[in-house]
């Protein structure tokens, strides 16, 4: 009796559950619903498309610089996780490494960045890209975020974790500091570092306050942008509206299916910093 | 790397006659000795040239800004005005209605992000097996999403007639008509904030589960407790022993809500209608990029940051003394 009791309740639970998930599952599944609804169809309740139809991928593509759009946010997103991995591991293997004059300064000055929002830094930041003639162009996204505070502190972390001895080890065999950094260090990191790589990319891809100042037309516009002024005319396209919103996803959402557990992971250390 | 090279500097250098005191610095400075002290810096340089460059000059121009009038038009210069600036932003309703609605979005977002999540951690945690990570994976799942996305799908799930939300609110007669939940002033708030709730329950989520996980397990063997003893014994047990992430996601929740609300704003209602969705940094967007009010911009900058700052200093501190107790 007690047995059954305790049944119901589970499964009472994984119902409730079940609806809290299709809460958060539900929006992504109409969008992607709606993409492959034709216009007899797409202003209706229908759960399921009846007539499935790729028409609305094929007018977004005709109409909207997806192709171009998509390979912009592609090489701002590679460049700026590659770019911050960099800087973040030459900083991050100098703080746990080395003991120097003004070390406690740095490591401050890493800390406090994330207290600094990008509204507070935007005009002056926007002067110099102007000065400099880059709007527009891709450097005016990649050189402002070349390095990350935070991947340089979650770097710090595994760094410290690393075993010395390894390093004196290969100090002794006379390896030179960047060839123990490649050479020792590194491989046997690539886990942590290849979680904070798939989450500075994503950040990255999905960047969107900073890229809306800088690239403002659509033929230099990251896929963000791009699809922000696509939601901003009042055309009631949203089926092709859908397709290419889908389509916008679809690298986060490779990553999410293929890589979930390491990006779950990465999001709960960028949460714990 | 290899710094063998660099005692044969020192025998080249003496050669050349002109200088030479100052030619003897240079190389004392690249003997093997101080090579090694220059090292850490010289692996630091990208990064802090890149955060000093474009994080922390722009603060201090942002500082001076503040104190100036300035459209960013070429060929014109900010002028000094004094605290002119900070005396108008006190005056002005507008920037008012902003602060209120931050306020509104600080408080109505902490059930988002730390009582509904602790209530998913706690649930989900007593679970065993593979169901557990699938429910954590689900409801992570908006986090990984672009605010544009977002933005976008949700526009078209309320939009006014032909959005599923206004069909099915019609078909069950709740309503007759349409609501345009984005331009209607007693929805456009709420809706923004729901949107960002949708988003960031996952996240935190996963956060308490991490912590979760971290504690004891003795404590959580209450599969058997009836309903008002596990309540109890969460508020109890739960509550006190994961008080410092509690606390760390309530700091989060407060010094981002206003970022997390900002693509919502911009794509979905411009802040508007009569600035009731608006928030501060959304109008110091507007100040500096559509007024071209530089200095208005600025010094809400400013304050906001030493507000923030503030409250992020007293939080922390508190989050240190819980987690020395904890301990």
């Amino acid at each position: 009796m007690k047995n059954l009791s305790y049944k119901t309740a589970s499964a009472g639970k994984h119902l409730v559950l079940i609806l809290t998930c299709l809460i958060f599952v539900f929006p992504v599944y109409w969008m992607v619903i709606s993409s492959f609804e034709g216009l007899g169809e797409i202003f209706s309740a229908n759960m399921l498309p009846k007539d499935f139809t790729f028409d609305n991928y094929i007018y977004a593509f005709n109409n909207m610089p997806i192709g171009r759009m998509m390979l912009t946010s592609l090489i701002i997103a590679a460049a700026l996780s590659v770019l911050q991995l960099t800087t973040g591991i030459l900083a991050a293997y100098a703080l746990s490494r080395f003991n120097f004059r003004g070390k406690g300064i740095i490591t401050i000055l890493f800390s406090l960045t994330w207290l600094i929002p990008v509204q507070s830094i935007m005009i002056p930041n926007y002067v110099t890209i102007i000065q400099m003639g880059l709007k527009e162009n891709l450097l005016a996204v990649i050189l402002p975020y070349a390095a990350s505070a935070f991947a340089i502190l979650n770097l710090m972390q595994s760094f410290n974790a690393f075993p010395k001895a390894l390093i004196e080890a290969s100090k002794m065999d006379g390896d030179g500091e960047l060839k123990t950094l490649s050479r020792i260090v590194l491989p046997n990191l690539k886990a942590p570092l290849s979680s904070l790589g798939i989450l500075l990319f994503i950040n990255a891809w999905n960047e969107y306050m900073w890229p809306r100042l800088v690239m403002t037309k659509l033929e230099s516009a990251p896929i963000q942008i791009g699809l922000r002024s696509f939601v901003g005319s009042d055309v009631n396209m949203w089926g092709s509206l859908m397709a290419a919103t889908t389509i916008s996803c679809l690298p986060i959402f490779v990553i999410y299916i293929l890589l979930q557990k390491q990006v779950v992971d990465s999001f709960v250390k960028w949460g714990i910093k | 790397m290899d710094y063998s090279a660099a005692p044969g500097l020192t025998g080249a250098i003496p050669a050349v006659k002109t200088g030479v005191k100052r030619k003897l610095n240079v190389t004392e400075l690249f003997t093997v000795k101080s090579l090694r002290v220059l090292k850490p810096y010289m692996f630091l340089l990208p990064a802090l040239l890149i955060l000093g460059f474009w994080l922390y000059k722009p603060l201090i121009n942002t500082f001076y800004y503040s104190f100036t009038k300035w459209t960013m038009l070429p060929g014109t210069k900010p002028e000094p005005v004094g605290f002119a600036n900070y005396l108008k932003l006190f005056g002005s309703k507008d920037f008012g209605t902003a602060v209120k609605n931050t306020g509104f979005y600080i408080v109505m977002l902490l059930p988002f992000s730390v009582v509904i999540p602790l209530i998913l951690a706690n649930v989900t945690n007593s679970m065993k097996g593979r169901m557990k990570n699938v429910y954590r994976a689900l409801f992570f799942f908006p986090m990984i999403m672009a605010g544009v996305s977002t933005a976008t799908i949700f526009r078209w799930l309320l939009n006014p007639g032909t959005g599923l939300v206004n069909i099915l609110l019609n078909k069950t007669g709740i309503i007759d008509g349409s609501i345009s939940f984005f331009t209607q002033e007693e929805t456009a708030k709420w809706a923004i904030l729901l949107i960002t709730g949708w988003k960031m329950i996952g996240f935190s989520t996963v956060i308490f589960s991490a912590a979760l996980t971290g504690t004891d397990k003795s404590y959580y063997e209450a599969a058997s407790l009836d309903g008002s003893r596990k309540v109890r014994k969460f508020f109890d047990f739960t509550v006190p022993l994961i008080s410092p992430t509690i606390l760390f996601m309530v700091m989060m929740s407060i010094l981002f809500a206003s970022q997390w609300t900002f693509a919502y704003i911009d794509i979905l209602t411009n802040g508007g209608p009569y600035g009731t969705s608006t928030n501060i940094y959304y109008e110091m967007y507007k100040y500096g990029f559509s007024s071209m009010n530089v200095g208005m911009s600025s010094a809400a900058a400013n304050l906001f940051l030493a507000v923030f700052g503030v409250i992020a200093a007293v939080l922390t501190t508190v989050s240190k003394k819980l987690a020395f107790y904890d301990n």
